[in-house]
């Protein structure tokens, strides 16, 4: 009994050692040390075997304490901080200059700027293309999809990330496109936006960490992401949600995909206040911007405002400015529903024919004795609107 | 040994073999150097001087208890290893598990092993109460001042505390797979009648699963379970020896011609330093055991050995081609979509699922129903099962004994509901908590990208 539970002893002690045996391989042979020896090999032939020296072995990490980040890129992608090295291909090029100047590696790493999973040594998931990585590598393949000529347009949704409340950042066109037209557009009249904005749609500040799930993906046909759905619901906003009162905005696709990054760029990124020394960490309006939303706000033409009448409508003797302006200025509407319909602008009011029939009946609930309210303010502002046209030079209303 | 080897001279190392070289072990000579080996030895001293062959006998145990002890001493080992890596705090646990996956040497395997090594053993230790009901081990057999029944409760208790540990365990990665599947276990337990709300909040530390959970899990995780499962486990062995050893050794006992001998004096301990009795292997010393037994050096140590090295390589293996899963930090704003306890409460689950019954405008509570009522249900059953058993001592030691039929036939009728159950809730149940055919595959949404 003895002699055979020796020989199944030694089978077993065997297999023990031949586990261990490959263990003790694969923990001395991580996939970095190759791409170390061949950094080693070019920059000994390009530079010389004195800086070949200078190339170190073993596992690199930049290592992040106040931003929670660790890095380990650069145990495969040596030359990041190496100059001499252009044209050199992927993982052992160098890194352009004009970013690194700001945003040196040692004190930024890499997954800030880049996306990835930092603290992976290993090839897939250093690069997040994985599952249950969310923040994935932003590189060629994105542009590819997205069937954009600029590789790294992507890395504007990380630029954004800090340089949120900025009014501009350099070298981050599409993210200073989607400011101007969030400005243009007045997207403020619906949604908050950098913690202003109304209310009669979402809630913007964090988007970008909405959960794809919950989505209807089957208006699209050829790219299914949230990104591809985001920029397909800009474009036309009834398409991807039947129900909404967001209005059309006419946007290319150019513009829909830069607002759709900067979208995804709202997250909560907790970086800490040592890595943004000239950021700016809030959206402050101008003093201009301000005024012209007090008087939106409190002013005589209020009650356009609290019945969203000034989503479609300008107001202009009252300073009310429509983001879509799809109506006409109701400033006019005494002289203009005459012409229009045939009818008084009470009676048209009262009993609504064409769109604003629709509109009253489903979108904005008014009692009668609120129309009679703003047929009575419409009286107003049209008086306003006279006064303004034979003292020009005055300006008494705001434009 | 030593006496079918014939001359006690051992060869002279020159003249051995290759196979005797490599092999060479000590082996006692003689009946008091075997018993020495053992008494004398502070690692050893729990074995008795010789096992019966019936008792080594992979066949009758599967060696099935065994290998869950070697299954803890792992999880020990590689625990203790963990604990220096692993910090328990929520900003930072995450953090720790993706350094052990990348950074630290031999990480990954460490976590893996650890992660393997632990359902293994809930796996084990459930076949092995499996086993000791089908053999009915859990009885009296012949011997005097038996009382394997508790022995039994001991062993619930052990398969208790196994469970506990692997729960308190697998919320410590605190990614989203953690987080939710301590939700679904703790949220059952909130059904529990009068003191569930208290249950959940003792357990969780709070009202949300948050910081005062994880510390709190971790400290029952790392001391207070393992300390108690050993503290068991030192008992229960001690229980087997008070018992006369495994109960496959009564009916050896039995059926072999004793000779009569004047009751020997022995000196012998229960827990609490009063006895009374002898134990049966004093009654059988002077029985015809030489062809029925070994010694324990080196019969039983070998065994143990080949156990343990087996039950390594196995571990080793699995933790290298099967790893530990990773998901995404937890995140409380989101909730996976399906939500799955630890595939060994998945039967709990499926319970739940199966007893949360609409009737018109009334729901019936499933988890009251099938998440505390029925496990509990079951839990009396098995602890009531010595006193249920009709059948005779004939019957303890033996595989499906007939006077048990019905007994291991109810037994075995359960447990495979369990494991269907189990098997619906691993690969059946999808989104939604819909069910779908394993091959079949789930929708899946897309990404931001």
């Amino acid at each position: 009994m003895f002699a055979r539970d020796k020989l199944w002893i030694v089978i077993a002690a065997a297999l023990v050692l031949g586990v261990s045996g490959f263990l003790i391989w694969q923990e001395a042979n991580p996939g970095y040390l190759g791409y170390q020896r061949e950094f080693r090999r070019l920059v000994e032939e390009r530079l010389g075997p004195e800086r070949a020296a200078a190339v170190p072995t073993g596992l690199q990490q930049i290592w992040l304490p106040e931003a929670d980040r660790v890095d380990r890129c650069t145990s495969c992608h040596l030359g990041v901080t190496w100059q001499g090295l252009d044209g050199v291909e992927a993982p052992y090029g160098g890194h352009p200059a004009g970013p690194l100047e700001h945003h040196p590696v040692e004190r930024f790493g890499c997954t800030l700027c880049h996306g990835g999973q930092g603290e992976a040594t290993r090839l897939p998931d250093a690069h997040g293309w994985v599952a249950h990585w969310d923040d994935p590598l932003l590189d060629r393949r994105l542009a590819e999809d997205y069937r954009l000529a600029d590789r790294w347009a992507f890395l504007e949704i990380k630029c954004n990330a800090c340089h949120r409340y900025d009014r501009e950042i350099p070298g981050a066109p599409r993210m200073n496109l989607a400011r101007r037209l969030v400005d243009e557009k007045g997207c403020r009249a619906c949604h908050r936006i950098n913690g202003r904005g109304g209310s009669i749609g979402p809630d913007l500040e964090r988007l970008g960490e909405k959960n794809p799930e919950g989505y209807d993906y089957g208006r699209l046909t050829t790219l299914q992401s949230l990104l591809s759905w985001q920029i397909g619901h800009l474009q036309s906003p009834k398409t991807f949600s039947p129900d909404t009162v967001m209005p059309e905005f006419g946007f290319t696709r150019d513009q829909a995909l830069s607002l759709g990054l900067m979208l995804r760029s709202w997250t909560d990124v907790s970086i800490p206040i040592e890595l943004r020394p000239g950021v700016v960490l809030a959206d402050v309006p101008t003093a201009e911007e301000l005024e012209r939303e007090r008087i939106m706000r409190e002013g005589e033409g209020r009650f356009f405002v609290e019945k969203t009448c000034f989503i479609c409508h300008d107001v202009s003797s009252f300073g009310i400015q429509s983001a879509t302006k799809i109506g006409p200025d109701l400033a006019v509407a005494v002289d203009d529903v005459p012409r229009r319909f045939g009818r008084t602008l009470e009676s048209f009011l009262m009993e609504p024919s064409g769109t604003m029939q629709v509109v009253l009946s489903k979108q904005i609930q008014l009692t009668e004795q609120e129309r009679r309210e703003a047929i009575r303010l419409l009286g107003i502002a049209y008086q306003k609107h006279l006064e303004a046209l034979e003292a020009p030079d005055e300006g008494a209303s705001p434009q | 040994m030593a006496e079918t080897r014939g001359a006690p001279a051992v060869k002279r190392p020159e003249t051995r073999s290759l196979w005797r070289r490599l092999t060479w072990s000590w082996t006692p000579k003689g009946e008091r150097q075997a018993g020495d080996a053992v008494v004398r030895n502070f690692l050893l001293h729990w074995f008795p001087h010789k096992v019966s062959k019936a008792s080594l006998a992979s066949s009758y145990t599967l060696w099935l208890g065994t290998i869950s002890a070697l299954l803890l001493a792992i999880l020990t080992f590689t625990g203790l290893v963990l604990m220096f890596l692993y910090v328990p705090s929520v900003e930072r646990a995450y953090g720790s598990i993706k350094d052990l996956e990348y950074a630290v040497s031999f990480g990954a395997f460490l976590r893996a092993s650890h992660r393997v090594a632990a359902h293994l053993m809930v796996a084990m230790v459930f076949f092995h109460m499996v086993r000791v009901f089908l053999t009915g081990a859990f009885k009296n057999g012949f011997g005097a001042s038996q009382s394997r029944p508790v022995n039994w409760w001991i062993g619930l208790a052990m398969l208790l505390a196994t469970l506990f540990l692997s729960f308190t365990g697998y919320l410590l990665p605190w990614d989203q797979l953690a987080f939710w599947a301590v939700t679904v276990g703790t949220n059952i337990a909130k059904a529990v009648p009068l003191v569930g709300e208290q249950i959940r909040f003792f357990l969780l530390g709070g009202n949300e699963i948050h910081q005062s959970t994880l510390i709190r899990f971790y400290v029952l995780h790392c001391v207070l379970l393992p300390g108690f499962l050993g503290g068991l486990f030192v008992w229960h062995m001690w229980r087997i020896r008070k018992d006369g050893g495994l109960a496959a050794h009564d009916r050896l006992a039995r059926e072999l011609e004793t000779v009569d001998t004047p009751p020997a004096k022995a000196k012998t301990y229960s827990l609490l330093g009063i006895t009374s009795g002898r134990t049966v292997a004093v009654e059988t010393s002077a029985a015809d055991v030489g062809r029925h037994q070994v010694e324990s050096v080196p019969g039983l140590v070998a065994r143990v050995l080949l156990v343990t090295l087996l039950t390594f390589a196995v571990i080793s293996v699995l933790a290298i081609w099967v790893g530990a899963p990773l998901e995404e930090a937890a995140n409380p704003q989101v909730t996976p979509n399906p939500a799955k306890a630890p595939w060994y409460f998945l039967w709990l689950q499926e319970l739940v699922t199966v007893t949360t019954v609409r009737v018109g405008g009334f729901t019936l509570n499933g988890a009251l129903v099938g998440g505390v009522l029925v496990p509990g249900l079951l839990l009396l059953w098995a602890a009531a099962a010595p006193w249920l058993d009709r059948s005779g001592a004939v019957a303890a030691g033996v595989w499906f004994h007939r006077e048990r039929r019905l007994a291991n036939t109810l037994f075995l009728v359960v447990c495979a509901v369990l494991v269907v159950l189990t098997l619906i809730g691993t690969f059946m149940r999808g989104p939604y908590w819909a069910l779908f055919w394993p091959w079949e595959a789930w929708p899946q949404h897309p990404g931001w990208f």
